[in-house]
């Protein structure tokens, strides 16, 4: 198998999400774009593309079947509520597929905690389900993670984001509460607490404000130099796929056993201006995680 | 119109100003004297409503439901009502338990420009056998012909009022008018408004909306409010009573306010120096407690952090970002 051959996939969504990820993956040489999946054929998503895709679709997920075949997996930049259908679909016909809606289907990812918590890994079937959870799980996970590792005796984990209302589009302003949940669903996983709490707050400023999140962790103890210098080195590990993470406060203690620390993504300014922050890291992490499921089952099936 | 209603904030809005140390003893002895008093509803929880205990706006000494269970007890003819921002509540884990607790009104609230984020809570809501309002917080963050389309998107969700929160204590009499009109001129709904009195005006904005046909009032005993703190119900009450728009029985509202002013005198809101500057500037007054201590850590000047937090036009709900914006300033 040729291992330059690029991955073949298909964009479902033709809102932020979606037109970012399409822009971003036609520029991006280990990628071929088949296909961009949209639900009206005045989609201003679709038009944006036109003479760029080979298959521009307008009946929704049903207009994909003919050109499975065509692709190894696709990202559903759609919604909770739609993605149990498409996942339906793809998984039966042996597809992969980067799920960008809070749905909880598959198995949450956040590609910097791979090999750091135990359920983050690559899975062995070319049909796979990643869950890349929600933009604030993944500006989250990574500093709930570098925390979480220097404390014992966590009680309470809470992560908490503002973003620009402009980069918050329909889907996600209809699905807020699965906006919660699932980043919730995450935190409590690499936390190993069951007590968390995710809010989000949409920010109208203008001009529009870098999304922000802030981690406040409430534990027994806490080794304040360590969790400092783990949030350091994984902000940049993180910094590789996501050029726009820092840290703009570096843990300290909130309060008597409470660690906060706070974020902040500036996106690359693709299809959505800088302030899109949001959307740059999941669709990175999406982007980071396709390649690398696609190369770690080209090597499985060499084996 | 005496078809005007009160509504008592004094168990929501006051817990800011109590730093959400309010408890379900002090809960139950107020909606005692509440319930005799004809006020329509009391609101009660966390300054930020049903599940924004938090690290981030601050951790509730009493849980919502403790609270809620407190002021179910002694409400017979008021009605019980809470305050719900989603980004913070979410139906399955703060609407459901609400609804089966036995809460009467749900007022489910975004910033002014982001009445969309309501739309599930409200659609919700308003299939259940409660009552929904929607409300506009911070609402001198837009002008009126966009307030009044996101008024129209949360009446067309189901809600049976809207309500306009001069969040920061802004507007001026002229300038409530103007906004309650609008709505009443260009939606078929019912109007409530929601002071602060950062420029001293809370009574006198609560008169104004009520001459336009605003018929949900909203006041605090005492004025216990976030920032400077509310309109003053006791006040609202008797100067409404001499303007004859108001008839409730002024007394049974001074008990009330007196019950607030012994258990918390040294809690009571003012407005301050600092207050007038949150207040001129358009920032959320529930803000001030970090403000001030965030400026003592720093050794800096509080109006020099409003005026920035003015700057970057701060939304309710970003407290994280206070003290980011003062590191900025003090070049951390």
């Amino acid at each position: 198998m040729n291992s330059t051959k690029p991955i073949r996939i298909a964009i479902i969504g033709t809102g932020n999400i979606g037109t970012d990820l399409c822009y971003r993956l036609l520029r991006d040489s280990r990628f071929k774009v088949v296909a961009l999946v949209g639900r009206r054929s005045d989609s201003p998503g679709l038009h944006m593309f036109k003479n760029e895709v080979d298959h521009l679709i307008a009946n929704g997920i049903e207009g994909l079947v003919p050109f499975l075949s065509e692709i190894d997996g696709a990202f559903d930049a759609t919604s909770a509520f739609d993605h149990k259908k498409h996942w339906d679909l793809l998984a039966n016909a042996q597809k992969w597929v980067m799920d960008l809606t809070p749905s909880k289907i598959g198995r949450p990812l956040v590609p910097v905690l791979m090999g750091k918590i135990p359920t983050m890994s690559l899975q062995n079937s070319i049909s796979s389900n990643y869950s890349m959870v929600t933009c604030g799980g993944q500006s989250s996970a990574p500093i709930v993670h570098a925390i979480s590792s220097a404390a014992t005796g966590i009680k309470e984990v809470e992560v908490s984001s503002s973003i620009a209302a402009l980069s918050a589009g329909p889907a996600t302003r209809l699905n807020i509460d699965q906006y919660i949940d699932s980043t919730e669903g995450l935190s409590a996983l690499i936390s190993d607490c069951n007590k968390v709490k995710a809010i989000l707050v949409l920010n109208p400023a203008e001009p529009p404000v870098m999304m922000r999140t802030t981690v406040n962790i409430s534990a027994a103890s806490c080794d304040l130099e360590q969790a400092k210098a783990t949030a350091a080195r994984i902000v940049t590990e993180v910094q590789k796929y996501v050029p726009g993470y820092e840290m703009v406060v570096e843990p300290y203690l909130q309060s008597l056993n409470t660690i906060s620390a706070t974020v902040k993504v500036t996106g690359a300014g693709f299809v959505l201006p800088d302030y899109a922050g949001n959307l740059d890291i999941i669709n990175s992490a999406a982007i980071e995680t396709a390649f690398l499921h696609n190369s770690h089952n080209r090597s499985v099936d060499q084996k | 119109m005496t078809d005007t209603r009160l509504y008592d904030v004094t168990l929501r809005d006051g817990n800011h100003a109590l730093r959400h140390t309010l408890s379900s003893k002090f809960v139950s002895s107020y909606c005692e004297k509440a319930d005799q008093s004809g006020v329509w509803a009391v609101e009660v929880g966390h300054g930020n409503g049903l599940g924004a205990s938090s690290f981030l706006v601050g951790k509730s000494v009493e849980s919502d439901m403790a609270l809620l269970q407190a002021a179910r007890e002694s409400l017979k003819k008021t009605k019980l009502a809470v305050h719900s921002i989603p980004g913070f509540a979410t139906i399955k884990r703060d609407l459901i338990p609400a609804i089966d607790f036995g809460v009467d009104i749900f007022r489910v609230a975004t910033h002014v420009t982001e009445a969309d984020v309501s739309q599930k809570h409200i659609e919700y809501l308003s299939n259940k056998n409660v009552i929904v309002h929607g409300v506009l917080m911070m609402s001198h963050m837009i002008d009126i012909k966009g307030l009044v389309v996101q008024a129209k998107l949360m009446k067309n969700y189901g809600a049976s009022a809207i309500i306009l929160m001069d969040s920061a204590g802004y507007f001026i009499p002229k300038e409530v008018s103007e906004r309650v009109s609008a709505i009443k001129n260009e939606l078929d709904i019912e109007v409530g408004f929601h002071a602060h009195n950062n420029l001293g005006l809370g009574v006198g904005n609560a008169l104004s909306a009520i001459h336009e046909g605003a018929s949900l009032i909203d006041g605090a005993s005492m004025g216990l409010g976030a920032g400077a703190g509310n309109a003053q119900l006791e006040n609202i009450v008797a100067a409404g009573s001499r303007e004859l728009t108001l008839n409730p029985n002024v007394y049974s509202f001074l008990q009330m306010s007196k019950l607030v002013e012994e258990a918390y005198f040294d809690k009571l809101p003012r407005t301050t120096s600092s207050s007038t500057q949150s207040g001129l500037a358009g920032v959320f007054s529930g803000y001030a407690p970090q403000v001030i201590a965030i400026s003592e850590e720093l050794g800096m000047d509080t109006n020099t952090l409003w005026k920035e937090m003015a700057n970057r036009k701060l939304v309710a709900g970003q407290e994280s970002m206070i003290r980011e914006i003062a590191q900025d300033l003090m070049n951390l």
